[in-house]
């Protein structure tokens, strides 16, 4: 390559067109030097390996046609000019790409003098701008949100130092306080409980915005999180009188979602539903599942209040919106809960959808995806197309010496995990991801396609392992309990389908975990605000 | 820590640069029959532990000189301070913050503004388990 010579990459199937091309060229300073291929698979591959300055680019190619073929080089190399070739009789297609980011269209046969070399600078130009303009636009957007960031963090330290006061005086740590009194700090804690939420929900949204919110997924059984949801809200209901029924369908198997998360959309609804909700309404929070879609489950909130005009439907999830006509204006918070509930819906591969009438209610309605214990057990319990002879539950129990726990438990549960992965046979057990529990306790199964002798080898030795584990030690006298339940053996092969392991290995988890709390660690910062009462 | 403040009332250095905040704490420790130093910067926390040997540390993360994971590696790195159990009480982000602060060897981890009947139950909780593991 000369020094300063522009390098071009030409896609033109049509040898007369390229060499047409080339001869245009061939006086430009400075000089260019093109590099044609006749296919959208040689293009790619060129841009694989080299990226040019400029694409040349005919639509219509022995391998793509039209949009497709700007849509597949866009993809490949989206920062480099793409001018396109268009004969006389398909410039509409060329005007679409332009739409679709190209920087210019030509058309061949009717090149003037000069008019390629020109159209080439003024694209590689308008290129770089527009390269720059992004950029300058993410810098700010990462300045807005480190700046975001910043003033919630900043929040905290007064609303902290108004929270412990308020309690102090509340508590009569510094005198009795008589019932007027009483009254009087009971809405100073409320306001500060609200302000405190309103922070949350603006560092919340900032990394959702920023695509930085965590999910940690988990076995999780929806009909807790509602319980648990119910439980905090309740309270906020009544004072309200406004009624609170559930109706959770108990056949549903486990969710794969972050429980907290899922607390988190919960709760915002309820809220939600409880202040557009007038006295003597009522509120009723749905779980079931979907007849046409056996992967995910609905769960829905439904109030009898005012209810969303349609063209507002669509807004309400959008960052700040604001209801100008909420009878309830007085607080009217941020504006950000539904699209924080949104955006957390959105990372667990749901959606979240509202229907409504006015003066008839709303009813707010996300899905969740269904925790595919099926798939995940079908490559294990099955042997050349045939299930496997007998099964076992193993269930690995770990209990922290202290509650709460204290230091690192979380990692020391995880590093269990792996130890465990460790102790099975990999083409034929099946470590479950762990249950949401109660961070507490925490259960971990495995599905073990052996018999009960084989199990007590593979229990033996993931006793031996777990004694091994310093940190458990360290966190105190924690227990590790290993147990197993094996599948209940008939006169009959009961069990043929490796669906009917999955159901045998919920029910019996769900058995098993029925005794203890499996339920989110903390309430979210909203439900600290909607739930308090003192 | 010898026989002589064993199961009586037990000692907290309360670090935090809120002149506020700290004042906070101290009257709910007290109400909760605690005794509390207290110490205001990175470099006093370590100075107040030495002379103090407090029984547990409340350690905010946003301090001077030293911010808090620096007291937490010192107190780490120190054979006569690597034993008091430390709960960090901070405005910052648990997201970025918990899992560091727990690697560094801190107990607990709440962020402010914080419910103090979860604080105290975590205060007696890492006293009673310090407590016997020193029996041990």
């Amino acid at each position: 390559m000369k020094e300063g010579s522009r390098r071009v990459l030409l896609i033109e199937d049509n040898q007369g067109d390229a060499d047409l091309v080339r001869l245009r060229l061939i006086d430009s300073k400075p000089s260019v030097e093109v590099n044609c291929v006749h296919r959208l698979s040689e293009g790619l591959a060129s841009l694989s390996e080299k990226t040019p300055e400029l694409i040349l680019l005919d639509l219509n190619l022995p391998d793509s046609h039209g949009s497709e073929t700007f849509r597949r080089v866009l993809e490949k190399a989206p920062d480099v000019p793409v001018v396109i070739l268009s004969g006389q009789d398909d410039e509409a297609l060329a005007v679409k790409a332009l739409h679709q980011g190209a920087q210019d269209y030509l058309i061949k046969g009717a090149l003037g003098n000069g008019e390629l070399d020109r159209a080439m600078r003024y694209a590689i130009e308008r290129q770089a701008l527009l390269r720059s303009l992004e950029m300058s636009r993410q810098q700010q957007m990462e300045f807005k949100n480190q700046f975001l960031s910043h003033v919630s963090h900043e929040l905290r330290t007064p609303l902290t130092c108004i929270h412990q006061y308020a309690n102090i005086l509340m508590d009569g740590l510094a005198g009795d306080l008589n019932q007027e009194q009483r009254g009087h700090m009971s809405t100073i804690l409320k306001s500060v409980n609200q302000l405190g939420a309103m922070v949350h929900d603006l560092l919340e949204a900032t990394r959702a915005e920023s695509g930085k919110i965590r999910i940690d997924r988990r076995c999780l059984s929806i009909g807790d999180v509602v319980q648990l949801a119910a439980a905090m809200m309740r309270g906020l209901a009544r004072d309200k009188h406004v009624g609170f029924e559930l109706g959770v369908d108990d056949k549903i198997p486990f969710v794969d979602g972050d429980p907290d998360r899922v607390l988190e959309v919960l709760i915002n609804l309820i809220d939600n539903a409880i202040k557009f909700t007038p006295a003597d309404g009522a509120i009723t929070v749905q779980a079931r599942l979907i007849p046409t879609d056996p992967d995910f489950i609905c769960v829905s909130v439904s109030d009898t209040g005012c209810g969303i005009k349609p063209e507002a439907r669509n807004l309400i999830f959008e960052r700040l919106y604001q209801d100008p006509d909420a009878i309830d204006n007085s607080r009217k918070g941020l504006g950000l809960g539904l699209f924080i509930a949104r955006e957390l819906v959105r990372l667990h591969g749901g959606r979240i959808w509202v229907v409504s009438e006015p003066g008839q209610g709303s009813t707010f309605s996300f899905t969740l995806p269904l925790y595919s214990l099926h798939k995940l057990l079908l490559p294990v319990v099955t042997y050349n197309n045939l299930l496997r002879d007998a099964f076992v539950l193993v269930r690995v129990q770990l209990k922290p010496h202290n509650r709460p726990p204290l230091g690192n438990w979380k990692e020391i549960c995880s590093r269990s995990l792996e130890l465990l992965q460790r102790c099975v046979y990999l083409d034929k057990d099946l470590v479950l991801p762990p249950m949401a529990t109660s961070g507490a306790e925490q259960s971990f199964f495995v599905v073990a396609s052996t018999d009960m002798a084989h199990a007590e080898i593979m229990m033996t030795r993931i006793r031996e392992q777990m004694a091994k584990l310093e940190d458990l030690k360290a966190a105190g006298e924690s227990q590790v309990s290993v147990s197993a339940i094996p599948q209940p053996e008939k006169g009959q092969p009961l069990h043929r389908q490796v669906r009917e392991i999955a159901d045998w290995t919920t029910e019996t988890i769900q058995a098993a975990l029925g005794a203890t709390e499996h339920l989110p660690r903390k309430p979210p910062a909203r439900a600290a605000s909607a739930g308090f009462e003192k | 820590m010898k026989e002589n403040k064993k199961m009586k009332t037990a000692k907290i250095l309360i670090v935090d640069d809120d002149p506020d905040l700290r004042q906070a704490l101290r009257l709910r420790l007290r109400a909760n029959h605690y005794e509390t130093v207290s110490a205001t910067d990175g470099y006093s926390a370590i100075a107040q532990a030495y002379k103090e040997q407090p029984n547990l540390i409340i350690l905010d993360l946003g301090l001077p000189a030293g911010d808090g994971f620096v007291v937490l590696r010192r107190l780490q790195d120190d054979d006569k301070l690597s034993e008091i159990p430390v709960v960090v009480l901070t405005a910052r982000d648990p997201q970025t913050a918990e899992q560091r602060a727990l690697h560094a060897g801190a107990a607990a981890f709440f962020q402010k503004p914080v419910d103090n009947a979860e604080l105290l139950e975590v205060i007696q909780a890492t006293l009673t388990q310090t407590q016997s593991n020193l029996a041990s």
